[in-house]
This record gives C-alpha cells, sequence and structure tokens, in this order.
C-alpha cells in the first residue's frame, strides 16, 4: 500500500474525491453543499480540500450569485487522473479473484507493493 | 477528528468500498426522486384528459355530466402543480452545482416553455374557427405531439434510454388518438399516456435504487 497517493490516500480525502468524481466533467459544487453530502465541518473540509489544492487535484473559485458570495469546487483533470489511477491500484491490490472478471486483465500488476 | 481521517484506509477492500459508497450516495442525492419528476405529470394526464373523455365523449355524447368548464381547468391546475413539484424537487438536488449539467437543464426547460407558447399562439389564431370538438382535438394532439417529440430530445440529451422510449410511446399513441377522433384521442393520452408516464417513474425508480 505504500506506492499509493499519500494525497488521495488518507480517508477523508478520499471520501472528498470520490464526491466530486461523481459530478460531471463540467460541473462544480458548492462548498455548503459538499460539506453536507460529506458530513464534515467546515474547518475539516477546508483543511482537507488545502491539501488538494496545493496538489493541483481541485479547483476551487469564488463567485458571486447575486450578491452572495460563493465557493465552487470541481476536480481538475489531473485529480480525475490521479484518482482513476488510484482505484486501479487498489484494485490491483485486491485478490484478483474477489475481482469482477469484466474488471481483470486490465489492472496493471506493477502497483502491487 | 482530523487526525482520524487525515489516516489511510484500513486496507484496500476498506478503500474500494469507501469510494463506491461516496460515489452512490453522491449521485443519489444529487439527482431527485424519479417519482418525483414523472408520477405528477402522469396524474394530471390521467385524471385531467379521463375528465375530458367522460364529458366531452367521441360522438358528441356526454359520459359523465360535469360542468363544461371543469376537464380544462382540472387539467391545467394539476399540470401546474406537475410543474411546481418538478421544480422544486430539481432545485434542492441541482440547486448547489453549476456547470454543463445545470446549462443543459436551463435550456431544456426553455425549449419547453418557448415551444408552447409558439405552438399554442398558433392554436388559438386557428381554432375559434373550428368546431368544439375538432378544436379541442387540435388542441391536445399539438400539446401532446410536442410532449412526446421533448421526451425523445431529452432522452438524446441525456442518453437516456426510457426516457427516449416514452417519448416515442407518447408520439405513437397520439397518432393512434388523432386518427381514432374526438373524444377517443382524450381517452387513450389518459390510460396510455397517463399509464405510460407512470410506468416510465416506477422504472426510472428501479433504476435509481439498483445503482444506490
Amino acid at each position: 500500500m505504500s506506492d499509493l497517493d499519500p494525497v488521495i490516500h488518507a480517508q477523508a480525502r478520499l471520501r472528498v474525491v470520490a464526491a466530486l468524481s461523481a459530478l460531471g466533467d463540467g460541473d462544480r459544487i458548492t462548498f455548503p453543499r459538499l460539506q453536507e453530502l460529506l458530513a464534515m465541518t467546515a474547518g475539516n473540509l477546508s483543511v482537507h480540500l488545502r491539501k488538494l489544492e496545493d496538489a493541483g487535484y481541485v479547483e476551487i473559485s469564488k463567485t458571486h450569485r447575486g450578491r452572495t458570495p460563493t465557493t465552487l469546487i470541481r476536480l481538475s483533470r489531473r485529480g480525475r487522473l490521479a484518482f482513476e489511477e488510484y482505484t486501479e491500484a487498489i484494485r490491483a491490490l485486491l485478490d484478483p479473484t474477489q475481482l469482477d472478471p469484466t474488471q481483470l486483465g486490465s489492472t496493471p500488476s506493477k502497483e502491487q507493493s | 477528528m482530523e487526525q482520524d481521517d487525515d489516516r489511510p484506509p484500513a486496507d484496500a477492500a476498506t478503500a474500494l468500498q469507501l469510494i463506491r459508497d461516496q460515489r452512490a450516495a453522491t449521485v443519489s442525492r444529487l439527482e431527485p426522486d424519479a417519482r418525483l419528476l414523472y408520477w405528477p405529470w402522469g396524474v394530471a394526464w390521467l385524471v385531467g384528459f379521463g375528465l375530458f373523455f367522460l364529458r366531452f365523449s367521441p360522438d358528441g355524447r356526454v359520459l359523465v355530466r360535469l360542468p363544461d368548464w371543469l376537464p380544462l381547468t382540472a387539467l391545467f391546475v394539476l399540470l401546474a402543480a406537475a410543474a411546481v413539484v418538478q421544480a422544486v424537487a430539481g432545485a434542492r438536488a441541482y440547486g448547489q452545482v453549476t456547470g454543463d449539467s445545470a446549462r443543459r437543464g436551463r435550456w431544456y426547460g426553455c425549449a419547453w416553455a418557448l415551444g408552447s407558447v409558439s405552438v399554442y399562439a398558433g392554436l388559438g389564431r386557428v381554432s375559434e374557427h373550428l368546431p368544439h370538438d375538432q378544436a379541442g382535438l387540435l388542441w391536445s394532439a399539438t400539446a401532446v405531439g410536442l410532449t412526446g417529440a421533448l421526451h425523445m430530445a431529452g432522452g438524446a440529451i441525456w442518453l437516456d434510454r426510457d426516457l427516449f422510449r416514452l417519448g416515442v410511446w407518447i408520439s405513437v399513441l397520439n397518432v393512434v388518438g388523432a386518427f381514432a377522433g374526438p373524444g377517443w384521442h382524450a381517452l387513450v393520452v389518459s390510460v396510455a399516456g397517463g399509464g405510460g408516464i407512470l410506468v416510465a417513474g416506477a422504472v426510472a425508480r428501479l433504476r435509481q435504487r439498483h445503482r444506490s
């Protein structure tokens, strides 16, 4: 498990990235809604988002909706790629006999640690 | 707390499960319950067009002595209620997400609104010169035809096979009803159209539950 991307390989950030990956490609979600989906405190979510932003995995933009300032969040292209690579690496670590046969063969064995 | 959730998942299986659960939870909460999107429309068609059939029945008969104004009023009130339910359910689910999906939904909504206005403006000019039963058929066949076409278009936009099929179904039964004539059209649209929308809503809900 040591080769796994350390930015994503933490429970909270994995949940953040997984939730953002479920959005449509060109979509952004507001901070309060993301917070509600993840049931995290605002402070906690901010900390993890900053780490993800520093790694270039999420894009955070501030804008206005009417007069209310809004923070919008999306997974960057790089973040999406990192999440896909992480998911594949996790699958490869699991016992191949437990895998769905359709997913076999595409899991690279070089990820094994 | 922050120390805890900064830790890696216990093992690969836990990580994969966490990913699956979080994605499923997110998708299901960012999507309105399909029943709220379909069923109010199905009920409106079933009841509204059903009353039309009972009051303005084929061959100029009256199956049930309802006031003249009741069928059309009931239909419009129920359609308006369905629109409100859909708007509220949509706003609660998608309200905090912006971007391509929101734009798609907004433009599709515009197509419904503007398309209806433009079609009805023309009908209003013509239908006053027609006998009452023919005017009724013209209005409902045009409205149902537009609905069928927009459902097919919606299926194409979201690549939703069930939505597309519903559009095909509505279009086909509209043709059948139009050929059957005044009165019969209302019966076909009520039972097959309203019923079809209710079934489509149940199917869409089953698919949602299957995914999460």
